[in-house]
C-alpha cells in the first residue's frame, strides 16, 4: 500500500480514537434495548396500536445504525488481522451494502419521527375521527411506504454517492424534516396554549406554568438529541464531499469516531424519550422480566 | 497506530462521493494537508459547529417556552373547578358495560378523544351556565369506581394526550405534583 501518499502531518489533527470497548458496549446496549422494545410490542396485545408501531419503526432503525457500526468495526478488526483484503471485489460489495445499511437507519429515523410526530398531531387535532382516519391497517401501509423509499433512496445514494447530486439532497433532507417536525410540534403546542387560555380566563382558574414548560422541556429533549446526534455526521459528510483538503474540514473529519458513536447513543436515548414514557410498555417490561425470574 | 488511521480513513470514504471508488489507498488525497499558517485554531469548525447547535437547541427552548405560556399569570384564585367538572365528565363514562375488553377499550378510546373535545367546548359552555354544569357531575361519582385500571389501550391514549400537557388534562389537582401518568391512571380523580 504507498502509505507515503499520506504526507498527513501526523502531529497536527489526528484521527480521535474511540476505544473498541466503548463502541461496542454502546452498540451492544443500542441493540439490546430496541429489541426489547419490538419484543415487548409484539408480545403485548394492548400494544398493537398505530402509535406503538411508529415507536417500533424508529427502534427498528435504531437498530440499524448500531448494527452498522459494530459490522464496520468488525469489518475493520478483520482487515487489520488480515483476514479480509482490501481490493476485493467482494469487499466491495460488503462496503456498499453496509452503506446503505447505515443511510437506511438515518432515513428510517428521520420518517419514523415524523410518522411520530403526524400520529400525535391527528390524535390532538382530528381527535374525534383518530380511530377512523389512522386505522392499524393504515399505520401498516405507511410503515412499508416509508420502509420501502428508505431501502430505495438508501440504495441509489449506496451506488451514487459519486455525485454532489445525492450528498446536497441528502443533507438538504435532514433540517428539512426536522423543521416539519418542529412545525407541527408547535401548532400542538399552540391549541395548548390557547386552551389554556381559555381556562385561565376562567374566574376560578388557577395557572401552572411548571406543566406548559414541561411540554417544552420535552420537546426540545426529543429535537435536540435528534439533532446532536445526527448533525455531526451529516456534517462530515457535506465537508468530505466539498472540502477535503482544506485543513480546519480535515480536522472536523478527524472525530470522526466520536461522530459515530454519538449516532450510537441516539440508538440508546430515543427508547428512553419515546418508548419508555409509556406506561403499558413499562408494566410489559416488568412483566417480562419478572416472567423470566 | 497509522494504520488504523488508514483503514479508518477509508471506511470514512465510504458513504462519500468519489470518482472512482477502489479501495486502494491511493484514492484518498486526505494528504497533502498543510497545517501551515493557519490563521484561526484548528479546531474551529468543531467548536463552532457544537457552540451553534447548542445554541439554535436553546433558542429552540425559550421559543418553544414562549409559545406555551399562558396568559394569565396573575389569577391566584383556588381550585379549578371547571377542570374539575371535565374530569369528572371523563371519567363518568368508564362504567360502560361491554363484551370484550377490546371493544370496551376501544370505545374508552373514542370517549377520551371525544371528551377531549368536549371538555374544549364545556369550558366554554360554563362561563354562560356555570351552575347548571355542576349537577350532573354529582352522578358521576357513581361511575369513579368502575374504572377499570387495566384498560390499557384507553390508558395509553390518555397517555397519548396527557404527553403534551395540555393544561386541562394534566392540571386537575390542586397541587400540581402530579405525573404525567398519574392522571386518571391511579388516583381517584375528585374530591367532591
Amino acid at each position: 500500500e504507498n502509505i507515503s501518499d499520506f504526507s498527513l502531518n501526523v502531529t497536527d489533527c489526528t484521527q480521535v480514537v474511540v476505544p473498541e470497548e466503548v463502541f461496542f458496549t454502546v452498540a451492544a446496549a443500542g441493540i439490546l434495548e430496541n429489541l426489547l422494545i419490538l419484543i415487548a410490542v409484539v408480545r403485548n396485545k394492548n400494544l398493537h396500536l398505530p402509535m406503538y408501531f411508529f415507536i417500533c419503526s424508529l427502534a427498528i432503525s435504531d437498530m440499524l445504525g448500531s448494527l452498522y457500526k459494530t459490522l464496520e468495526n468488525i469489518f475493520i478488526i478483520l482487515c487489520k488481522m488480515g483476514y479480509l483484503t482490501r481490493h476485493g471485489d467482494f469487499e466491495k460489495k460488503l462496503d456498499d451494502a453496509m452503506d446503505s445499511m447505515f443511510i437506511l437507519s438515518l432515513l428510517g429515523s428521520i420518517f419514523s419521527l415524523l410518522a411520530i410526530a403526524a400520529d400525535r398531531y391527528i390524535t390532538i387535532f382530528y381527535a374525534l375521527r383518530y380511530h377512523n382516519i389512522m386505522t392499524l391497517r393504515r399505520a401498516l401501509v405507511i410503515l412499508a411506504i416509508i420502509w420501502a423509499f428508505c431501502a430505495g433512496s438508501s440504495i441509489a445514494i449506496a451506488l451514487f454517492s459519486y455525485e454532489a447530486a445525492t450528498v446536497i439532497p441528502f443533507t438538504i433532507l435532514f433540517p428539512l424534516m426536522m423543521f416539519f417536525i418542529l412545525c407541527l410540534y408547535v401548532h400542538m403546542f399552540l391549541l395548548a396554549r390557547s386552551h389554556a387560555k381559555k381556562i385561565a380566563s376562567l374566574p376560578s382558574s388557577t395557572v401552572h406554568h411548571r406543566t406548559n414548560m414541561k411540554g417544552a422541556i420535552t420537546l426540545t429533549i426529543f429535537l435536540g438529541v435528534f439533532l446532536c446526534c445526527w448533525a455531526p455526521f451529516v456534517l462530515h459528510i457535506l465537508l468530505a464531499r466539498f472540502c477535503p483538503h482544506n485543513p480546519y474540514c480535515a480536522c472536523y473529519m478527524s472525530i470522526f469516531h466520536v461522530n459515530g458513536t454519538l449516532i450510537m447513543c441516539n440508538a440508546i436515548i430515543n427508547p428512553m424519550i419515546f418508548a419508555f414514557r409509556s406506561p403499558e410498555l413499562r408494566s410489559t417490561f416488568k412483566k417480562m422480566f419478572y416472567h423470566s425470574r | 497506530m497509522s494504520a488504523l488511521r488508514l483503514i479508518s480513513n477509508r471506511t470514512s470514504q465510504q458513504a462519500l462521493s468519489n470518482s472512482d471508488y477502489t479501495w486502494d489507498y491511493e484514492y484518498y488525497e486526505y494528504g497533502p494537508v498543510s497545517f501551515e499558517g493557519l490563521k484561526a485554531h484548528k479546531y474551529s469548525i468543531v467548536i463552532g459547529f457544537w457552540v451553534g447547535l447548542a445554541v439554535f437547541v436553546i433558542f429552540m427552548f425559550f421559543v418553544l417556552t414562549l409559545l406555551t405560556k399562558t396568559g394569565a399569570p396573575h389569577q391566584e384564585n383556588a381550585e379549578l373547578s371547571e377542570k374539575r367538572f371535565c374530569m369528572k365528565s371523563f371519567v363518568a363514562d368508564f362504567g360502560r358495560p361491554s363484551e370484550s375488553e377490546r371493544v370496551f377499550s376501544h370505545q374508552m378510546a373514542e370517549e377520551s378523544q371525544s371528551l377531549f373535545h368536549f371538555c374544549i367546548n364545556e369550558v366554554d359552555h360554563m362561563n354562560k351556565e356555570k351552575e347548571s354544569q355542576k349537577g350532573p357531575s354529582l352522578e358521576s361519582n357513581t361511575y369513579f369506581q368502575e374504572v377499570p385500571k387495566s384498560s390499557g389501550m384507553f390508558e395509553e391514549d390518555l397517555h397519548c394526550l396527557t404527553k403534551f400537557n395540555i393544561p386541562n388534562f394534566v392540571n386537575t389537582e390542586q397541587n400540581s405534583s402530579l405525573g404525567e401518568d398519574d392522571l386518571l391512571i391511579s388516583e381517584p380523580p375528585i374530591i367532591l
